[in-house]
């Protein structure tokens, strides 16, 4: 039985960010060989760790200090095989408000994910999103308190806090299973790949840095991957 | 050339559809933070706004002789450049059609504790009083006109004062143009209660947010007329106390007493008798907010004393009560409507012909909606009635659009 490929395409923040190219793809193989890993390390050169707020100067003081954020990369497949969009039943996860910073900065889902933005401010927060993967506002809330949304479009979308311009952060969803999100050592791996020849790609802050082709042998196995953010 | 509130909600609508394409085109670039340089030690921010209004022959949105609220081009840019962790250096320069290029803020703030429990800030700092002072920014302000508090012309001046009552009851309902006897005698507009287009020089110190905050300030000019240098011998000492009972609310209490009248104007006249020439003003502001809803309110009960001069005399102190409730509901995430009701009153004074108001009192409703194009693009549209108990023009509606971007 042929299986078949497909690509993912990701629209960042209205800006289009293609992250893969193409819709369907060629015949995919059978799977007869075994499934290989595609691990690897990322380092970011420059990039800013502290969100700052626009300087105000209508402020009778200081604002809080910002924490440092971390703010990972994203390593995926540009194009998966068919039967990962055979997806298991969509599960759930968390973007976190505190001390005025959404905690993970990204996250990386599959489509039909639910996210639930708990409170653990002090002060209201009012999440909402204008990217065209999916348009929410989910209004003021307190602390202790949390709302979610369902994910149901693969693409970028990028969240703010309607009171507090400074925080932002992106949810990347996920029409296939092949992603990774780089841990605080710059480390990823994406495993259960199919042997077929692939497209890496690499997004951080907004845009895709890098894609980088690969082939998983029929013998499966690991392939190394090491990219560098400039 | 008259424009109907009709005619600018088209233009309104028009305005979207362009913006909307040209913000998609620029997407790429947008700026979602502010820019930085030398390591997030300098920042800087920015905000251009252009609002394109109705004729208001009424002058019930006029800011000074010049320029209008609602028909005016404004560009400013801030720059925070921090020295250290507690020591920081702020301004803001802006430009504006009819006023020029203006550095509307340049301070140092200092921040002795590393808890920032405590703040101080000295140079052209922002006003302490009330709450609108501080949000008067177009990406703050839900809709396009102020609060008649923060912006009407009423027929005070600080460097020119009535020698009669009936020198002051003649410029009554007309505080853009204004002209006295006693001092600057060539016309010019009247001072707004309490002024947010223009900031006071000055030092002010701040202790103990975010659920507990107070901040007093002293500066040379007074709130409705705040000074770069002095112009009287006197300065003023404004002071706000917030309170955040809980996270959807802020109840704040403000007072401020300066002196107000400019010596020139006692030069002029070396005979008028002794007394403090000041302005006195007290203030309560909250907000409230919960799901799409933002609602806020002010009231100011004010006062100026001008010395009494020539019968009839003006004895009695110049005073005024006002308030407005604004609220605010987001039907969308890119949509929302706003609605503000504002009442400006004024005491009555003692004239040959009875009691009457020193000043025409001022009623303004202004309702509208505003557009987020994108994030940083926002397309705001409003109508402004206005009704004055007196003056050339008693009962003006306008409509104004307003096309704003900020980083």
């Amino acid at each position: 039985m042929a299986r078949t490929r497909r690509s993912f395409i990701v629209r960042g923040g209205g800006a289009i960010v293609a992250l893969a190219t193409a819709a369907w793809l060629s015949c995919w193989p059978a799977a007869a060989g075994a499934n290989g890993t595609i691990r690897g390390t990322v380092v970011i050169r420059r990039s800013q760790l502290v969100t700052e707020a626009r300087p105000a100067s209508a402020g009778l003081g200081a604002g809080p200090r910002r924490p440092v954020e971390f703010r990972p990369a994203v390593v995926y497949l540009d194009k998966a095989p068919g039967g990962a969009f055979e997806l298991p039943e969509p599960g759930r996860a968390a973007m976190d408000q505190k001390d005025q910073t959404f905690v993970p900065h990204v996250l990386a889902i599959t489509v039909g994910t639910i996210v639930d933005f708990p409170n653990s401010d002090l002060t209201f927060h009012n999440v909402f999103s204008l990217s065209k993967t999916k348009v929410f506002d989910l209004g003021r809330y307190s602390r202790g308190k949390s709302k979610a949304v369902r994910f149901d479009r693969p693409g970028v979308v990028q969240v703010f806090c309607d009171i507090h311009s400074h925080m932002s952060a992106y949810i990347l969803v996920f029409a296939h299973r092949y992603f990774a999100v780089m841990d605080r050592t710059g480390n990823f791996a994406i495993t259960g790949v199919p042997p077929g020849s692939y497209s890496l790609a690499v997004w951080h802050e907004g845009d895709v840095r890098e894609t980088r082709a690969l082939t998983i042998p029929e013998s499966g196995g690991t392939i190394e991957a090491e990219f560098v953010i400039r | 050339m008259r424009i109907s509130p009709h005619r600018l909600g088209a233009f309104a609508l028009a305005a979207a559809g362009v913006l909307g394409v040209a913000g998609e085109a620029l997407a790429q670039h947008w700026p979602t933070e502010p820019v930085t340089f030398a390591g997030g030690r300098l920042l800087v921010g920015g905000d251009v706004s252009a609002t394109f209004g109705s004729e208001d022959p009424g002058w019930f949105t006029y800011t000074d002789y010049e320029t209008s609220a609602i028909r005016r081009v404004r560009a400013g840019v801030t720059v925070e450049a921090r020295a250290s962790n507690r020591v920081s250096f702020l301004t803001e320069i802006r430009a504006e059609t009819g006023v020029g290029v203006t550095p509307y803020a340049w301070y140092v703030r200092i921040s002795p504790l590393a808890s920032r429990l405590l703040d101080i800030q000295a140079g052209r700092i922002p006003p302490v009083f009330g709450a609108f002072t501080r949000r008067a920014y177009p990406q703050d302000n839900p809709l396009i006109g102020s609060p008649q508090t923060y912006q009407y012309l009423t027929s005070v001046r600080a460097d020119a004062i009535p020698a009669t009552v009936d020198d002051l009851l003649a410029m009554k309902g007309r505080g853009w143009l204004v002209r006295y006897p006693v001092g600057d005698t060539s016309p010019h507009n009247g001072v707004p209660t309490v002024a947010a287009e223009r900031w006071d020089t000055g030092i002010e110190v701040r202790v103990g947010p975010p659920a507990f905050e107070a901040a007093v300030a002293y500066t040379v000019g007074s709130l409705s007329d705040p000074k770069v240098s002095e112009n009287n011998r006197g300065g003023q000492v404004a002071g706000r106390v917030a309170w955040h009972p809980v996270a959807a609310f802020t109840v704040g209490v403000s007072a401020a007493r300066g002196v107000f009248v400019a010596d020139s104007v006692r030069q002029a006249r070396p005979d008028a008798p002794p007394g403090d020439d000041t302005q006195r003003a007290f203030g309560i502001d909250a907000e409230a907010s919960w799901g799409r809803w933002l609602v806020r309110g002010e009231y100011v009960a004010n006062t100026w004393q001008v010395p009494p001069l020539d019968d009839p005399q003006v004895r009695d102190p110049l005073g005024s009560h006002a308030g407005y409730a604004e609220a605010r509901y987001r039907l969308h995430p890119r949509l929302y409507a706003a609605i503000r009701g504002d009442l400006l009153r004024f005491t009555d004074i003692t004239s040959p012909g009875g009691d009457e108001t020193w000043e025409a009192d001022v009623i303004r409703v202004e309702y509208g909606a505003g557009f987020t194009i994108r994030r940083g693009l926002l397309l705001k549209a409003s109508v402004l009635s206005n009704w004055r108990d007196g003056g050339r023009v008693e009962a003006s509606h306008l409509g104004a659009v307003q096309v704003l971007f900020w980083f």
